[in-house]
C-alpha cells in the first residue's frame, strides 16, 4: 500500500485544481484548490454529499468539464509527468479511454441504445489500438467473458435494453478496461443497482484491478462502499478536500467534524443487530451545504460545525501536510 | 372504536396484484404479470413494519395495493375491522384521512405551482371536515412548525427548498388529516446521508408523539434496521421472511435474507481487514414473466437442493420467525 515513507510516484497527481463556472450569480468555484494523489494498484475513495465536487473532479481529469459555462481555472493534473489540465482536445482524445477511463453511474444512459454492446466495445478498441476489426470483435467477446457476462458469445450482439442493470454495468466496465487503462475513474458505479448486484460489481472491480494494476478513483456518497472498497479516502465539502488519509484512519479516527458527522449519521447495518430495544436517534449534521456562490470567507463548514470558533469564520483552514491530512482549525488544535 | 392493544391497525390478508400484459396478437388470451402473490402481514399500532427487497420485488406494489392506490386482484385489507378493498368510492375517500402516504421523490411529489401553505392544506380542503378556513390555516401553521420549517416559509414554492426540506413539506401534508397509518415509500432514498438522518429522526419523533403506525418501504437495510420494529423481506412478489427486528437482523432464517445482509455495504466492515463480501450472490433474480416452478430463489441459493426446484415452500413458523424455505438457516 502506498505510504508516506515508501513515497512511490503517483500515477495521477492533482495540484491546486480549480474549476470555475459562470452563473447568474457570478463566477463560482465548483472546485477550489483540490490536491489529490492516485497510486498504481490502489483504490482512492472520494466521498461527500451532492454538490461537493466529487463528479466535477472526475470530469476535470477526463477533460470533460462542460465548457462553457465551466472551465479549468487553475492548478495542474499531472498524468505520467504531463499536465493534462492544459492538454489539447486532440491529446485528450488519445488519452481518454486508453490511459484514463471512466465508468459512469447510470449504465442505461451512458450506453448508446441503437448499437449492440459488441459494437460499442469494438469502437473503443479500434479507436485506440491498431488491430483488425475481426480481431477487435474477438477481443470484445473476451472482455465480456472477463467481466463475467454469462453467455458472452451471444450477448455480444445484444442491445443495451436487452440486458439487466448489472449486466449493462459489466459492459461499461468491459469498455473501460478494453485498453488496460492506468487510471480508472468510477463515478457512483453501483448507485443505480441493487445491493446483491452491487456486491458483484465491487468484486469484479477488485479482480480487474488486480489483473491490470489500474489505480481506481471510486466516487461515492456511500460510506459503506468506502469501507469495503477504499485503501485511502478523500472527503470533499463545498469544492474542497477537507480530510484525506488511509481508509482505516478516516473511518476509525476521523479528525474533521464533517467527516465525523457523516460517519455518525449513518445507521450502521450489523451494529447491535440482535438488540430488542429501538436504537437511539441518529446524530444529525444540522443545516445544509451552503450554496457555492455564497460561501463564507472562512471554513465552509463553520455554520454547521459543533466545534466552530471565531477563527473558523475568518480564516480558511488548509490541509495539513502529514499522512492523515485535515483542513480544520479545531482538529489542528486537537492534534497539537 | 375500542380495540385490543395488540389488534393490528392494518391487517393485510392474502393480497395479490396482477398487471395485464399486452396481447401478442388480437385474439390471443391476455396474460398477466403476477407482481404480488398471496402476501399477508399485520401492522401493529404505534409500530413500524418494514417492507424490504430489491427492485422489482413488489414492495411498493404491495403497499400501494394495501391502501387502494392500485387495484388488488385478490385478498382483503382490514383497517379497524373494515375491508378497505370492499368499500365504495365515497366510503374509501372518507377513510383516506386515516391512511396517508409519503413518497420517495420530494422533487416530483409536490405540485411546483403551489405554495407550501396550499400543499399542506390541500388534504384538509379535500376532506371537507367542516372546519373554517382560519382553522385550517392555523392547523397548517402548526404542522409546518412541527416538521421543522419556519412560519415565514409558508408562502414559498417547492423549488425554493432543498430535498430534505421538501420531504418535510411532504410529511406535513401527510399528517394534515391526523392519519393513523402512514405509508412511507423510500422516504429517504433520494436524500444525502446527513439529511437522511434528520428525516429519520423526525419520523421517529412524530411517531412517538402521535402514536403513528408506519408501513416503511426501503431497500436500505441499515435504514430498516434503524427505524423498523418488524420487517418483511420480499422476493419476486412474495414475502420470504418476516420477523421482528432483533430476530431478522440477529438471526436471519432465509438464505435470501442472509444474502442481502452479507451483500449490503456496512461501515462495520473494513477493506484492510478483508471482511468484505464473503458470500457474493450469483446471478440476477429470475424474470417475473417466467417464474420457476419451485422456490423462486433456488437458482441463486447456496443451500438449494432438488426439492427446492420442485415445490415452492410455504411460509411457516421457525423459532418465532415466519420463513418460506425448505432448509431455513439455524432451524
Amino acid at each position: 500500500m502506498p505510504d508516506t515513507q515508501a513515497a512511490p510516484e503517483p500515477v495521477l497527481s492533482i495540484r491546486g485544481l480549480e474549476v470555475a463556472f459562470e452563473t447568474r450569480n457570478g463566477t463560482v468555484n465548483a472546485l477550489d484548490g483540490i490536491d489529490l494523489d492516485l497510486f498504481a494498484g490502489e483504490t482512492l475513495g472520494v466521498v461527500g454529499e451532492s454538490g461537493c465536487g466529487k463528479s466535477m473532479t472526475a470530469l476535470a481529469v477526463m477533460g470533460l468539464v462542460p465548457n462553457p459555462p465551466g472551465r479549468i481555472a487553475g492548478g495542474r493534473i499531472l498524468f505520467a509527468g504531463e499536465d493534462i489540465a492544459q492538454a489539447s482536445e486532440r491529446r485528450m482524445c488519445a488519452l481518454r479511454g486508453r490511459d484514463v477511463a471512466m465508468i459512469f453511474q447510470e449504465p442505461m444512459t451512458s450506453l448508446n441504445p441503437v448499437f449492440t454492446v459488441g459494437e460499442q466495445i469494438v469502437e473503443a478498441i479500434l479507436l485506440h489500438q491498431d488491430v483488425a476489426p475481426s480481431a477487435a470483435r474477438t477481443m470484445a467477446v473476451d472482455l465480456l467473458r472477463t467481466v463475467g457476462l454469462p453467455d458472452a458469445e451471444r450477448r455480444v450482439g445484444a442491445y443495451p435494453h436487452e440486458l439487466s442493470g448489472g449486466m449493462r454495468q459489466r459492459v461499461m466496465i468491459a469498455i473501460a478496461i478494453s485498453c488496460r487503462p492506468k487510471v480508472l475513474i468510477a463515478d457512483e458505479p453501483t448507485t443505480a443497482l441493487d445491493v446483491t448486484v452491487q456486491a458483484q460489481i465491487f468484486e469484479l472491480m477488485e479482480r480487474i484491478q488486480a489483473e491490470i494494476g489500474a489505480a481506481i478513483m471510486l466516487i461515492t456518497h456511500d460510506m459503506g462502499a468506502i469501507a469495503e472498497m477504499a485503501d485511502r479516502v478523500a472527503v470533499m465539502y463545498a469544492g474542497r478536500v477537507v480530510e484525506q488519509g488511509s481508509a482505516d484512519a478516516i473511518l476509525d479516527r476521523p479528525l474533521h467534524p464533517y467527516t465525523r458527522g457523516l460517519i455518525d449519521c449513518i445507521p450502521v447495518l450489523g451494529k447491535q443487530a440482535g438488540a430488542a430495544q429501538r436504537p437511539p436517534p441518529l446524530s444529525e449534521i444540522p443545516g445544509v451545504v451552503p450554496p457555492l456562490h455564497a460561501l463564507p470567507a472562512g471554513c465552509a463548514f463553520a455554520e454547521r460545525c459543533p466545534l466552530v470558533h471565531a477563527r473558523c469564520r475568518n480564516e480558511r483552514p488548509v490541509l495539513t501536510r502529514s499522512g492523515h491530512r485535515v483542513a480544520c482549525h479545531a482538529a489542528e488544535r486537537e492534534i497539537a | 372504536m375500542p380495540r385490543a392493544p395488540d389488534e393490528p391497525v392494518l391487517d393485510v390478508r392474502r393480497l395479490s396484484v396482477r398487471f395485464a400484459l399486452p396481447k401478442p396478437t388480437l385474439f390471443a388470451r391476455r396474460s398477466h404479470l403476477r407482481a404480488v402473490r398471496d402476501v399477508s402481514f399485520a401492522l401493529q399500532p404505534g409500530r413500524t413494519l418494514g417492507l424490504v427487497g430489491e427492485s422489482g420485488s413488489g414492495k411498493t406494489t404491495t403497499a400501494m395495493a394495501a391502501i387502494r392506490l392500485l387495484a388488488a386482484a385478490e385478498g382483503e385489507v382490514l383497517f379497524r375491522g373494515r375491508d378497505l378493498l370492499k368499500l365504495d368510492a365515497e366510503a374509501m375517500r372518507a377513510e383516506r384521512r386515516n391512511v396517508q402516504v409519503i413518497f420517495q421523490d420530494p422533487y416530483s411529489s409536490l405540485n411546483p405551482r403551489d405554495r407550501v401553505r396550499t400543499i399542506v392544506r390541500e388534504p384538509l380542503d379535500l376532506m371537507r371536515g367542516g372546519e373554517s378556513m382560519a382553522a385550517r390555516e392555523a392547523r397548517v401553521a402548526e404542522l409546518v412548525r412541527e416538521v421543522g420549517l419556519r412560519h415565514d416559509q409558508l408562502d414559498l414554492f417547492p423549488h425554493q427548498f432543498s430535498g430534505g426540506q421538501r420531504q418535510r413539506i411532504a410529511i406535513a401534508r401527510a399528517l394534515a388529516t391526523n392519519p393513523q397509518v402512514v405509508v412511507c415509500d423510500e422516504p429517504v432514498s433520494a436524500l444525502d446521508v446527513a439529511i437522511q438522518a434528520q428525516i429519520l429522526n423526525l419520523l421517529r419523533r412524530l411517531q412517538d408523539e402521535r402514536g403513528l403506525s408506519y408501513l416503511f418501504i426501503s431497500h436500505d437495510l441499515g435504514v430498516v434496521q434503524h427505524i423498523c420494529d418488524d420487517v418483511a423481506v420480499m422476493y419476486l412478489g412474495q414475502i420470504v421472511e418476516q420477523a421482528d427486528r432483533a430476530s431478522l437482523f440477529g438471526q436471519p432464517r432465509h438464505p435470501y435474507t442472509a444474502t442481502l445482509l452479507a451483500a449490503a455495504p456496512s461501515l462495520a466492515r473494513r477493506k484492510s481487514a478483508r471482511t468484505a463480501r464473503q458470500h457474493v450472490p450469483r446471478g440476477d433474480p429470475p424474470s417475473p414473466f417466467r417464474l420457476p416452478a419451485g422456490c423462486t430463489f433456488a437458482a441463486r441459493c447456496p443451500r438449494a437442493e432438488a426439492r427446492c426446484r420442485e415445490a415452492a415452500p410455504a411460509l411457516r413458523d421457525v423459532g418465532g420467525t415466519r420463513v418460506a424455505c425448505h432448509f431455513p438457516l439455524g432451524g
